[in-house]
């Protein structure tokens, strides 16, 4: 997939948020990407912005997204809806909330392979294949439930949400995302709602799935520790933008840009040493009013005086390793 | 809160407070005007009500005629608009001759009486043992409860016909019929405020200094109930003044000889063909005052439950 | 499981039922005067003897705490006493008017169901557009319309001025129709017959809608409400991210959700729509129970207003108990 200057706004009575701005992205197919970055900074509209799921008022104004060569951004809503679910799949923050509370789990998950005719060839058309389709989806979804660690699938497929706890719940949803062989999984902070132990399973889980099945994966989340854990390149985000992109090893032992270092800085650790928290001093800043060229400008310790009128561009150093800075 | 409640027991501890709770319920109210300007249908429905309220007052001055005054010579006069009428007559007159709007500007007297005092007694017997209910709870709370259950489990209207079909028609039967029943909304909505408010941290500091239940109840806890009573008796007055007007349409509320929307709008059922108009304006002046009511309600509740509690 | 919180919510009823007819006794003997004086009316000289066969007949001569028990039993045997004017039980009567006013309440929930919860839907979907703002204010205006004049203006309007519809009654005069379940509108379609369906359709439209309008208003505000509300959950973002076409999205997801409370506020109209329903049969001269007790007490017919009155109120204590266990059938969360 490339994202190529994607630009995402939101008109609000303070005048107008560019939530996502120039947003440039590639990715290879089964690779495991991180985007990380505080609460506001783009990521989860990033995401929705792919799927063409942005909230009214919000639209996406400009840029390009390329999944296997098609621009998602032109399509109509039709195309947009096949390729929802089937080819490219979300799952979301906390899920007690993203899972319907009136319907089985076991039917929201069939719903995928309904929608989609996942199972319609193996069968025959409706209407005489309907009760054979019936009996497959339903075998599909047991198998998909094991396969994402649901214990008793069986018994579970007639329960509701509410009577699933918390890791379950989530495994659900992944397996409603993974019920139809998805090529992309956006993952928006799946694993902030769960206790740490049960992150852990879930993470990998979805580790196992890119494994077996070469499912892409971006995983959005605030913590840097879970995507240091858990991806192979880390992509950074503050105020809209892509400020820093890299292997994740590099970003996290050779940090280039100011706001990744202090990100790094600012995480607790269990040392033996005692030391004082190191907080990014001051806070993000109002995307409706942005006062510098570089949004980070005001918080930054390495600022420079040309970082107020400089070109500021994603740029390439090498090794893989993008960085938005006038230090480059 | 209230600096009083702190003070040592003493002569002006008793004459302070209510001093203070009236320049509180001032600055409230002011407050509420002005958060009134904002919400222009809440205002346009306040400004209806007080047009019936004062002509209602001023009805025998402002009628053109004595709403029982029968001219068989002028029977069945259409409004001034249409053809046959005229400005003598400016709506009209109905199957015996009396003036259409000065019956109507009189029967809004009936209703809004009616409504203000049916709606009055219910908040006061309900809110009263609303209060000591759900304060108090035990064998009390107990035993209106389940007669206000018991209440509850007739529809409004039925409950109203069946008591007036006992009593006969009349204005002191009416309101006693509506406040019967009428009663029990508020007291479950007080009761239910105050098993709330019980709980809450100001009454403990106010048990802690050593005040009376009754005075907890009534200046401690009451200006935090009360804007809930307020929107909802807001609703319950047209409420009532529908109620009112159904009981008197059936025959079974206001006597006919006093001018009521009710009866005149059933009376004027026969000449429907001919003479539209005797059903149709009091049933409009009707509407419109009801209309006029549930605006201001509404706009009362949107002012008052997001502010939550007027301190 | 389900089924015996089910069970042991209609048993809680029965101590209400009780507690309904005790009342109605109570009233009917709070009455100022002697019974037997206002069953007489204002009629002519009846003697001592037949007044005090009358006290015997009605069982006023035994003690009070007698008459209480007497009451009870018979009702709970569905003797409801005999009519003065018309010397038949009273429960005869009722059963002969009740197919009407049955039909009538069908025909007015089923207005209501189809108007308020597409434009409820609808005005949420369509937040703060012209379809939105119009139809709140038409539910504003449905909500605080009395039943009465709505009747009448309806009259107006389509059977006077636009002759679309037919003034009263149930038929046009002449026409009748085989008895088999009493419902006009289903019997002459059982019986295959066109005309007749189509005439009792017509006469059935304006009572319905004027007695379902307020409810219709209500179903509409609420069902917008909530839409709002689940319209915003994530799960609903999720079934958009699933490939659900936004129809799919709107019918299936959201409205199972926002079905919930609507059921609820329904519930709580039962009541208006009772009481409506005397006054709706009344303007429209339909032939149900509420015309019938009306009439009753013009007649001082006390028996039928006592039995109708109950009759109502075990209908309304009836139709919440249908509502509760509807709600916990829809919501999986809840139970009894």
């Amino acid at each position: 997939m490339e994202i190529k200057g994607l630009r995402t706004v939101f008109p609000t009575s303070k005048g107008e948020v560019v939530a996502a701005k120039d947003v440039d992205l590639t990715m290879e197919p089964g690779q495991i990407i991180g985007l990380v970055g505080e609460s506001g900074c783009g990521k989860s509209v990033t995401m929705l912005s792919i799927l063409r799921l942005v909230p009214h008022p919000g639209r996406i104004v400009s840029g390009q997204v390329l999944f296997f060569g098609e621009d998602l951004v032109k399509k109509s809503p039709l195309e947009m809806r096949r390729i929802r679910g089937k080819e490219i799949a979300m799952i979301f923050q906390d899920p007690m909330t993203t899972l319907n509370p009136v319907f089985k789990v076991g039917e929201q998950i069939r719903e995928s392979l309904r929608i989609h005719g996942i199972m319609s060839e193996q069968a025959g058309s409706w209407p005489w294949g309907a009760r054979y389709r019936l009996q497959a989806e339903r075998d599909k979804v047991i198998q998909l439930m094991e396969e994402v660690g649901i214990p008793s699938p069986q018994a579970r497929y007639h329960e509701y949400p509410h009577q699933f706890s918390g890791g379950m719940q989530q495994r659900a949803l992944i397996a409603i995302a993974l019920a139809c062989e998805p090529r992309l999984l956006l993952a928006d902070e799946p694993t902030t709602a769960l206790d740490v132990t049960i992150q852990a399973q879930i993470l990998d889980l979805l580790r196992r799935i890119n494994e077996t099945h070469g499912t892409g994966i971006i995983l959005v989340t605030h913590d840097l520790g879970v995507a240091a854990e858990f991806c192979e390149e880390i992509v950074v985000m503050y105020a809209g933008q892509i400020v820093e992109r890299g292997p994740t090893d590099e970003v996290i032992q050779r940090p280039l840009h100011p706001y990744t270092r202090g990100l790094l800085r600012s995480i607790p650790r269990i040392t033996r040493e005692k030391r004082k928290l190191e907080p990014i001093p001051g806070v993000v800043p109002d995307l409706a009013n942005l006062k510098y060229n570089c949004a980070f400008y005001d918080r930054c310790d390495a600022a420079l005086p040309k970082c107020e009128h400089d070109e500021l561009e994603l740029r390439d150093v090498g090794g893989g390793r993008l960085v938005r800075c006038v230090l480059y | 809160m209230t600096d009083s409640s702190l003070g040592t027991a003493n002569e002006h501890q008793i004459v302070n407070p209510y001093l203070l709770e009236l320049r509180l319920l001032t600055r409230n109210a002011l407050h509420l005007w002005g958060q009134l300007r904002r919400h222009p249908t809440a205002l346009l429905g306040l400004i209806v009500i007080i047009l019936y309220v004062v002509s209602a007052i001023a009805a025998p001055f402002i009628a053109p005629y004595d709403p029982t005054e029968q001219n068989l010579m002028a029977r069945n006069k259409p409004p001034f608009w249409a053809e046959g009428g005229s400005l003598d007559h400016i709506l009209g007159t109905d199957q015996l001759g009396r003036d259409l709007l000065s019956r109507i500007i009189y029967g809004g007297r009936v209703s809004i009486l009616v409504g203000l005092l049916a709606t009055g007694f219910s908040v006061l017997v309900g809110a009263l043992l609303g209060s000591l209910a759900g304060y108090f709870r035990g064998r009390l709370d107990d035993i209106v409860s389940r007669f206000a259950d018991l209440l509850m489990a007739f529809p409004f209207l039925i409950f109203a016909i069946g008591v007036m079909s006992m009593l006969g028609p009349g204005f002191s039967n009416l309101i006693f019929a509506l406040s019967f029943k009428g009663w029990v909304e508020f007291f479950r909505l007080v009761r239910g405020e105050m098993l709330v408010e019980k709980t809450k941290e100001y009454v403990e500091a106010a048990r802690a200094v050593g005040r009376s239940d009754l005075a907890i109840i009534f200046s401690e806890i009451a200006p935090n109930i009360f804007h809930t009573v307020l929107v909802l008796a807001t609703l319950r007055v047209g409420h009532m003044i529908v109620l009112e007007a159904s009981l008197s349409f059936l025959g079974l509320g206001i006597p006919p000889e006093i001018p009521a929307w009710g009866s005149m709008v059933a009376g004027g059922r026969v000449q429907l063909l001919v003479a539209y108009w005797i059903s149709t304006f009091p049933g409009l002046a009707l509407a419109l005052l009801v209309l006029s009511i549930n605006l201001l309600g509404e706009g009362l509740r949107d002012i008052l439950d997001p502010r939550l509690k007027l301190q | 499981m389900r089924g015996i919180k089910v069970l042991e919510r209609i048993l809680a009823t029965i101590p209400i039922m009780v507690g309904i007819a005790v009342i109605i006794f109570i009233f009917i003997r709070a009455v100022p005067g002697d019974p037997v004086d206002l069953m007489m009316g204002e009629g002519g000289y009846v003697s001592e003897e037949e007044m005090e066969a009358m006290r015997k007949a009605f069982n006023l001569d035994k003690p009070v705490h007698v008459q209480l028990y007497l009451f009870l039993t018979q009702t709970l045997r569905g003797d409801l006493g005999e009519s003065f004017l018309k010397q038949v039980p009273v429960t005869d009567l009722i059963l002969d008017t009740l197919p009407a006013t049955i039909e009538l309440a069908l025909g007015a929930l089923v207005f209501a169901v189809l108007v308020g919860v597409p434009v409820g839907v609808i005005s949420a979907v369509k937040q703060n557009s012209l379809v939105d703002r119009v139809s709140m204010a038409g539910s504003f205006v449905g909500i605080s319309f009395p039943h009465f004049w709505l009747g009448i203006i309806g009259i107006l309007i389509f059977s006077v001025t636009l002759q679309w519809l037919p003034t009263n009654g149930r038929l046009d005069s002449g026409l009748s129709i085989e008895h088999i379940t009493g419902l006009y509108v289903i019997d002459s379609l059982l019986l295959g017959d066109l005309e007749l369906f189509w005439n009792s359709f017509h006469h059935l439209i304006l009572p319905s809608a004027t007695l379902g309008a307020a409810v219709a208003a209500m179903i509409a505000r609420v069902m917008r409400s909530s839409m709002l509300e689940i319209l915003r959950q994530d799960y609903v973002m999720l079934a958009r991210a699933k490939g659900l076409s936004e129809y799919r999205v709107i019918v299936r997801h959201a409205l199972r959700n926002a079905l919930i409370p609507t059921v609820t506020v329904v519930g709580l109209q039962t009541g208006v729509l009772l009481g409506g329903n005397m006054v709706v049969e009344t303007v429209f001269g339909w032939p149900g129970v509420g015309r019938m007790v009306v009439q009753s007490i013009y007649a001082r017919d006390y028996p039928v207003v006592q039995g109708a009155v109950m009759l109502y109120a075990f209908t309304f204590v009836i139709a919440n108990l249908i509502v509760d266990i509807l709600y916990t059938y829809l919501n999986p969360k809840i139970e009894l």
